[in-house]
């Protein structure tokens, strides 16, 4: 069995990914993907870790008009607290709020979720659904440089992500929706805490005068990555919630992903819970 | 068997008392409070952050104790099952535990009781909603939830509060 022979919490970013190019640390954060992986050995211990949570500047969530910004530090529980996220953006507290327990939230981080790269991390359907966007920190001969990544292109397969080694995921950015906007966000599970989604939608809308202007649906645990839901709003999108809208925006969710069978479900059962909750979301974005 | 490895120093703070210690890179805090503090209150059950046994309060804050490695806590202030008490005397919380026997074989007790100590410290007066919703992530396998929300409940209009 291998062993961890080091430990660093440095307080810069330069540091941070000195260590992880010479030393090929592994970048830590929360720690509660990576530890359980390490003691039940489903990976080996790396070498050395690099703990980037006291790198100033990576927690906290600044909420202006335009835009939200949120570092990469940022606990699932700061994000829950956060009144001003709540206002905001609150598809992303209340995804935030239904992650395993309060011992987890009290340590998973908004960049450790993303980073991990699980089909079913259940801020990336959130996420996507605000069009958010990622700062990574790339090392560079004149120090640090920034380079903003989609959270659609982040996403490369079930744990993998756009990051090239010695990168560090800094922020996570996306505009504020339109006060206007109408969101949904449901995971469906066996039970209600230390779940992993079966399958996870999410919905923004903005309409004017009953018509559709703009639509944004996304899933979780239903193709190798989260994924943003093109066919459905383009269902949406210039047309009036009516039986036939919402009927065609759920037979394109249907057709758009690509479950799996596994443990916790069958694809054929992940492909009808997502038409039956986007269902009632839009029947509730309606009003019944 | 795990590979010998330089330990390192590590100041932080257990239940009130400033403690040093030197400790391996890759041991979890759940190992340094049992193994080498011998505060074997603090319970280690599934060490994947699935059970809850081996909940703590690092620097205020409820936390899977087997999924924080020890050299994080360097600075920091932790609270175990230990540090309840005080004088001889148990914490309100445990005693309403031990009243409405909210303990069978009691290995999921000091997690149950360090959660719900945690959930009082923001929240003096917990719906049963809130209640329920804290102790998520907190597993009893012997009995039922009941009578441990019932004893957390039954603070809500007992004794006054302990600090």
């Amino acid at each position: 069995m291998s062993a961890m022979k080091m430990y660093q919490a440095p307080r810069t970013l330069e540091e941070v990914m000195r260590a992880a190019g010479e030393t090929g640390a592994t970048i830590f954060a929360g720690g509660t993907d990576l530890m359980p992986r390490w003691s039940k050995e489903i990976v080996p211990r790396p070498a050395a870790v690099v703990d980037i949570k006291a790198i100033e500047g990576l927690s906290g969530i600044e909420v202006t008009d335009g835009e939200i910004c949120i570092g990469a530090c940022t606990l699932m529980s700061g994000l829950d607290e956060s009144a001003a996220l709540r206002r905001a953006a609150p598809i992303l507290a209340e995804a935030a709020s239904r992650i395993a327990c309060p011992q987890i939230r009290n340590r998973a981080t908004l960049g450790g979720n993303l980073c991990n790269a699980s089909p079913a991390a259940d801020t990336a359907v959130p996420l996507i659904a605000l069009d958010a966007v990622v700062d990574v920190a790339a090392p560079g001969r004149a120090g640090a440089t920034s380079r903003e990544v989609s959270i659609t292109d982040f996403f490369q397969g079930p744990g993998k992500t756009a990051l090239e080694p010695g990168e560090v995921l800094t922020r996570v950015r996306f505009k504020r929706p339109a006060a206007v906007a109408t969101w949904a966000w449901e995971k469906f599970g066996t039970r209600p805490a230390m779940e992993i989604a079966v399958a996870s939608v999410g919905v923004i809308v903005e309409a004017s005068d009953g018509v559709i202007e703009r639509a944004r649906v996304a899933y979780g645990s239903v193709a190798p990555t989260p994924l943003r839901g093109h066919g459905a709003e383009a269902a949406l999108v210039g047309r009036r919630l009516t039986d036939e809208t919402i009927g065609g925006c759920v037979a394109a969710a249907r057709g758009e992903i690509s479950p799996i069978s596994d443990v916790r479900a069958s694809a054929g059962y992940r492909r009808e819970m997502v038409g039956v909750m986007l269902r009632r979301m839009l029947e509730d974005a309606r009003g019944g | 068997m795990r590979e010998v490895v330089e330990k390192v120093d590590l100041a932080f703070e257990v239940n009130g008392d400033s403690v040093r210690l030197a400790v391996s890179p890759d041991a979890t805090l759940a190992e340094a409070l049992r193994d080498d503090l011998e505060l074997n209150g603090t319970k280690t059950g599934c060490e994947e952050g699935e059970c809850g046994a081996c909940s703590v309060l690092l620097d205020g804050k409820v936390v899977n104790s087997c999924l924080v490695l020890a050299l994080e806590c360097g600075g920091k202030s932790v609270v175990t099952i230990e540090g309840l008490a005080r004088e001889g005397r148990l914490h309100p919380m445990q005693e309403a535990f031990v009243n409405h026997g909210a303990i069978q074989c009691g290995y999921c007790s000091p997690g149950m009781i360090m959660t719900a100590y945690a959930l009082r410290l923001e929240n003096a007066s917990p719906t049963e909603a809130e209640v329920r919703r804290a102790l998520e992530g907190n597993l009893c396998r012997c009995t039922g939830y009941r009578k441990i929300i019932d004893a957390v409940l039954s603070l809500n209009n007992g004794e006054s509060r302990h600090d």
